[in-house]
């Protein structure tokens, strides 16, 4: 058992506040992904459940106890860093040792906690080397040792896998996810990655600016999210955002792109009014090539046909940058205007102030 | 690794090497000579580069000459050694702070070292000797010790500083996440980790006393027992002469267990023990 509850966290360095009113309630053996921008102030929240760092005001409740001043190892939590923090003196073997030999554990208990964790991570081979003659995808799993012989109720992850190449990070990807499902513990991860989140979070908490955007499943901010900011930043590539004003609020939101197109789009319009000015989003992948039938015409500026898809960038009335992921064979070329097709139910709305209005017809995922 | 010099490159380098060497090494070189020519060679015009008369005899005579001078090199080399303990007990806590914590004055006090380490040691000679004499520690071996240590305190600091905070600071985190006390994290890994910085720091302050014992040695003490061996040196002078070839053979002795020590302490100065602790 292991839940973790944040209760309205501030932080301030001196005169500069970074986190603002973090309220979060995880639950037992969830894998939780906090990700946003550089700055954002994800390492510093890790750092006040750690206990490395202590709360300006707020706190934090582990299993139900107010844990807001104890010790990391009353806690319950262990930490990976985002540099490796090995011990460069010790060799894998002492450094996966190290918090059993801090507790006074037995040589036998000792010897026994390190193979299990050599085993778990397949280091046994390299047990007598020193950190500098590892590999980057060792030394991480090295790290990540070191933090399950504890055994703790909580493992915090700060961005492990940034350092790594494409390939290597794409393996430990499977091999964390597969961890977690073997500990069988609560874990919080740190990314700036939104693959990584997407693919390996049970829930993803979306910073910004020292705030939480949104908390919720990875398809849920996919599908829905809460504001443009969640919308932007979950999904690769990005969305296209478009200027348009409401036309009316018969049978859903009707509105009025730049450059003339006119769309009733299927979403809740309480706070909305007609002459209000509005954002729709258009996901990549939701735009299609729609010969006779188009929406909207982009003019190509570049085309990469990747195979499968083909991913066109160019210019469409109200947006120079908008991004189609369309299909792989679309008989289309750099320099031309191509006509392309969207679902009304596929849109996003924003209002001037990024927040979304309510989707009314979902994917049966979410 | 970075080697990749042409070879026109490296013959620069190693002439470059050469000469800094030369100008380094020829006054030993000449001392060496110098020990063992007779002495009435040393006047004699033109100066012979060899000769049959050369021999080793300065190397026995010169503990006849000055009975004492087993004791003024060992004085040398304990007066020195215990500067550089003593100011270590000082250093290595005050580093560790200056490197790691945040405090009101930090700034100022840093700068104030480095000031201190500007005046001349000369300079505070006459309120150290009124000091010395207060306390009543003229003429001991602590006239010699405490002020060479309060010297070299400051540049010890900033040395030893600048080595620690090249520790990445992650390491005590995790010490401390792990539950690791701060003697355990002192003693399992910041100070294995600053081996390096501490034998370069104690190397240096070594040097530094032993290089500034004379002054201190004159001034402070005129016990003869107490006497390092660049004052105890003075002894060659005579009346008449002064005893070239027997000074410098035991300015050459007298050297001989410091360079040991170097040599001994050289296998600690390996570079990159930090190599792998964090991703860079
Ligand atoms: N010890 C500190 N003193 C002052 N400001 C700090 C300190 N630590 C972090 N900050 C500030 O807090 C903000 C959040 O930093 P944090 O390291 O949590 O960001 P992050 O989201 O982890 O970014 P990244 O993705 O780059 O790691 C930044 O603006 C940073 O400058
Ligand atoms: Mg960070």
């Amino acid at each position: 058992m292991a839940t973790l509850n944040l209760k309205n966290i501030n932080k301030s360095f001196g005169a500069t506040q970074v986190l603002f009113d973090i309220d979060l309630a995880i639950n037992d053996k969830e894998f939780v992904v906090f990700v946003g921008p550089s700055g954002c102030g994800k390492s510093t929240l890790l750092r006040i459940i750690s206990g490395l760092e202590m709360a300006t005001d707020g706190q934090i409740i582990i299993d139900g106890d107010d844990v807001s001043e104890a010790h990391p190892v009353e806690r319950g939590i262990s930490m990976v860093f985002q540099s490796y923090a090995l011990y460069p003196h010790l060799t894998v073997y002492e450094n996966i040792a190290f918090p059993l030999r801090v507790q006074k554990k037995t040589k036998e208990e000792i010897h026994a906690g390190v193979m299990e964790a050599a085993r778990i991570l397949k280091l046994e081979e390299r047990l007598q080397f020193k950190p500098g003659a590892l590999s980057g995808g060792q030394r991480q799993r090295v790290a990540i040792g070191r933090s399950i012989v504890r055994k703790p109720k909580i493992f915090l992850f700060d961005e492990p896998l940034s350092n790594l190449d494409a390939a290597l990070r794409g393996d430990m990807r499977v091999e964390l996810s597969k961890l977690h499902r073997d500990l069988d513990a609560t874990m919080v991860y740190v990314t700036h990655d939104q693959i990584e989140a997407m693919t390996m979070a049970d829930r993803i908490v979306v910073l910004n600016g020292g705030r939480v955007e949104q908390f919720d499943t990875p398809m849920a901010l996919y599908h829905t999210p809460n504001t443009k900011f969640v919308a932007s930043f979950i999904g690769q590539p990005s969305m296209n955002f478009i200027d348009a004003e409401v036309t009316g609020l018969n049978g859903g939101l009707e509105v009025t792109l730049e450059g003339n197109v006119p769309m009733v789009l299927p979403v809740d319009t309480t706070d909305a009014a007609v002459g209000d000015r509005v954002e729709v989003g258009i996901r990549p992948e939701h735009v299609f090539y729609a010969p006779g039938a188009g929406v909207l015409n982009i003019t190509v500026d570049i085309l990469e046909r990747l195979g499968g898809v083909s991913m066109t960038y160019g210019g469409v009335a109200g947006c120079e940058k908008f991004c189609a992921a369309l299909d792989g064979e679309a008989p289309i070329s750099e320099g031309h205007v191509v006509p392309l097709g969207v679902n009304p139910e596929d849109c996003h709305v924003f209002t001037k102030n990024g927040i979304a209005l309510k989707r009314q017809k979902l994917p049966a995922l979410v | 690794m970075m080697d990749r010099y042409s070879l026109l490159e490296k013959i620069g380098l190693y002439i470059a090497i050469a000469i800094f060497l030369t100008f380094v090494l020829l006054p030993f070189f000449e001392m060496f000579m110098t020990s063992l020519r007779p002495l009435d060679h040393l006047r004699s015009a033109p100066y012979k580069f060899w000769s049959d008369e050369f021999s080793f005899d300065a190397y026995s005579n010169m503990w006849v000459t000055v009975p004492k001078l087993g004791r003024y090199i060992f004085n040398g080399v304990f007066i020195a050694g215990a500067v550089t303990v003593l100011a270590m007990i000082f250093v290595v806590p005050a580093a560790y702070a200056f490197a790691r914590f945040e405090f009101k004055g930090k700034a100022v006090t840093l700068s104030l070292f480095l000031a201190v380490n500007m005046f001349a040691g000369a300079v505070l000679l006459i309120p150290l000797y009124r000091v010395l004499r207060t306390l009543g520690l003229l003429n001991t071996y602590f006239a010699m010790i405490i002020p060479g240590a309060a010297f070299l305190v400051p540049m010890g600091i900033w040395l030893l500083k600048s080595y620690l905070e090249k520790i990445p600071k992650e390491l005590e985190e995790a010490a401390y996440v792990d539950g690791a006390s701060k003697m355990y994290t002192l003693r399992r890994v910041m100070l294995p980790l600053a081996a390096p910085g501490l034998v370069v720091v104690g190397v240096s302050v070594f040097i530094g006393a032993y290089a500034q014992q004379y002054l201190f040695a004159i001034t402070f003490n005129q016990n003869s027992d107490y006497m390092p061996l660049p004052a105890g040196v003075f002894e060659f002078i005579g009346y008449q002469d002064v005893v070239w070839n027997e000074m410098m053979a035991a300015s050459l002795v007298g050297v001989l267990p410091v360079m040991l020590i170097f040599l001994f302490m050289q296998r600690f100065l390996i570079a990159g023990l930090t190599a792998g602790a964090i991703k860079e």
